[in-house]
């Protein structure tokens, strides 16, 4: 059997007294889409930077491919095709929105050799386009509205040409609209293609969510996390009905979605 | 006498202009203090002295070669020194100021500490509407605004400079995205150092070539930085001309004005700092990032 595509083994990270994530293994197919949903302070973002390399993991491993990424230096791993994006946006706020997706198309594993800059510029707009933001590609990012922002971080990851996204909360803070319509734009880059220049092999994703019920609609798989262990992995509707996922969310989100 | 003024502000303040935009690229990228910036406009012009006067060869190439060989330099200097304490900021200022000063001994020991002079490239005077300039002045004034240009240019409008802003602005996010930020620190660090060469050779044939000639315009620099604004490029251009016009209209209006020429920059990089700290173009309080 082939390798599976990210693999995470047993992995910890201890603050002091404070286990973060204490033990967690799963998997991550190349053609799933995984939601890891958990209540507050679960460690759902911690094992996100774990696997980026923002933060290092004080025991465990996490292999992409076959091979060994664990607290690799995070552009290295950027360029070994993981892109992650963050809960609270964090654009380059002096730099126009276009600019801001053509640093993600400089890294070496979107830069072609001999690129243009007009070529760059290209590619950068063909990701805003597909994330429906082009035409503020020439806005400062400090002057565009949260949603927008959202797209932005989505723009710059998808930029960068990823095998694997690591979305992080991509429908915080938006409105019921704007979350539908992210929803359905992360399901078709999922199914891929080719989007001008930019080509998808429609990269796996693990989406890290609070909005349940809009998350159930678009993931083929749910692991559920809590108190930096997982309890429970498996399909949305599985979940959903699961009693310990219920338990550990005070259960009100999670039976509503079930009537 | 306001035609001189204006000459010579010009030239100095070109030169200081091009001296504090790889200062402050330096800082605003790989947030160190190069304390030995000047000192590399001092090496590039000792070279140009060198290959110009001692081994014959013709102008352009030199000075060619200088900037060339200051660009390496600038890297390795970086690599060798500054890379590993990058993270301790009072430990860069310290080892800059030693390769600066190493930089000055060899060079006391190599030629001594006389005063050099360098032939102007073309000789003569021109006259533009009534003032008149030296070509070496002309040449030196022009030779600036283009190196700011060219530096404009290659921030704005191509990869390698979207990158170092992209890392000036926030070099998490840009490593994130995948952006190898110590070559691009290393990168800059060889832009900068070819800046200062370009100063130095700028002004070798205008004044004297010796081994102290980094200290004033570091002081300069600096202030022209504060001035400014920390970090902020248009800023310290803008600094850096005002202080090469307060300092030739204090030499020029001011009786026995030479010898004040150095309190210039300080005095007023300390009024600055009590009336403004955060300088012309500088923001207070950069927004609390999550």
């Amino acid at each position: 059997m082939a390798a599976p595509f990210l693999e995470v083994e047993n992995l910890c990270k201890h603050f002091g007294e404070l286990r973060a994530v204490d033990g967690a293994s799963f998997h991550v197919g190349q053609d799933e889409m995984v939601g890891l949903i958990g209540p507050n302070g679960a460690g759902k973002t911690t094992l996100m930077r774990l696997i980026t390399g923002i933060l290092k993991p004080t025991s465990g491993t996490v292999r992409f491919k076959g091979e060994d990424i664990t607290g690799q230096d995070t552009a290295k791993i950027v360029n070994k095709g993981i892109a992650p994006t963050f809960q609270v946006v964090k654009p380059f706020r002096h730099l126009p929105v276009g600019a801001n997706v053509m640093v993600s198309c400089l890294c070496p594993r979107a830069k072609r050799r001999g690129d243009w800059v007009k070529t760059v510029e290209l590619r950068a707009r063909d990701a805003l386009e597909f994330c429906g933001i082009a035409d503020l590609a020439l806005e400062p990012a400090s002057v565009v509205s949260h949603g927008d922002l959202k797209r932005l971080e989505v723009a710059r990851a998808i930029a960068t040409e990823p095998e694997l996204l690591l979305l992080d909360e991509p429908f915080g803070g938006l409105s019921p609209a704007e979350t539908e319509l992210m929803g359905k734009f992360l399901r078709r880059l999922h199914r891929g293609g080719r989007f001008g220049r930019l080509h998808s092999e429609g990269p796996a994703m693990v989406i890290v969510e609070h909005k349940l019920s809009d998350l159930m609609k678009i993931v083929d798989r749910v692991i559920v996390l809590s108190f930096g262990q997982i309890i429970v992995e498996g399909t949305p509707d599985e979940v959903v009905r699961n009693k310990e996922v219920i338990e550990a969310y005070i259960g009100k989100e999670v039976s509503s979605l079930v009537s | 006498m306001v035609e001189a003024i204006l000459i010579n502000g010009l030239v100095l303040g070109g030169m200081y202009a091009v001296l504090a935009v790889g200062f402050a690229l330096v800082f605003g990228v790989a947030k160190i203090l190069n304390m030995a910036h000047t000192a590399f406009y001092m090496v590039g012009a000792y070279l140009i002295l060198i290959m110009s006067i001692m081994l014959g060869f013709p102008s352009l190439p030199s000075i060619v070669l200088a900037i060339a060989i200051m660009g390496i330099t600038g890297r390795v200097i970086y690599k060798l020194f500054l890379d590993r304490v990058k993270e301790h900021p009072v430990a860069v200022m310290i080892i800059s100021v030693g390769v600066a000063i190493l930089f000055q001994e060899v060079l006391l020991i190599g030629f001594g500490g006389h005063f050099r002079g360098i032939d102007p490239f073309i000789h003569g005077f021109v006259e533009i509407g009534g003032i008149r300039a030296a070509y070496q002045q002309v040449i030196a004034i022009v030779t600036s605004l283009l190196a700011l240009v060219a530096i404009r240019l290659l921030l704005s409008k191509t990869q390698v400079g979207n990158a170092i802003r992209a890392v000036a602005e926030d070099r998490e996010i840009a490593n994130v995205m995948g952006i190898d930020v110590s070559r691009i620190c290393v990168i800059t660090m060889g832009i900068s150092a070819v800046l200062a060469a370009v100063a130095g050779a700028v002004v070798a044939p205008v004044f004297m070539v010796h081994p102290l000639m980094w200290l004033h315009p570091l002081t300069i620099v600096l202030a022209a930085v504060v001035l400014g604004g920390l970090g902020s490029i248009k800023g310290s251009i803008l600094g850096a001309f005002i202080l090469g016009f307060a300092e030739t209209a204090v030499i020029f209006l001011v009786p026995m004005g030479a010898f004040l020429r150095g309190a210039v920059g300080l005095s007023v990089m300390v009024v600055v700092l009590l009336l403004r700290p955060e300088g012309l173009f500088g923001v207070v309080f950069e927004e609390e990032r999550l």
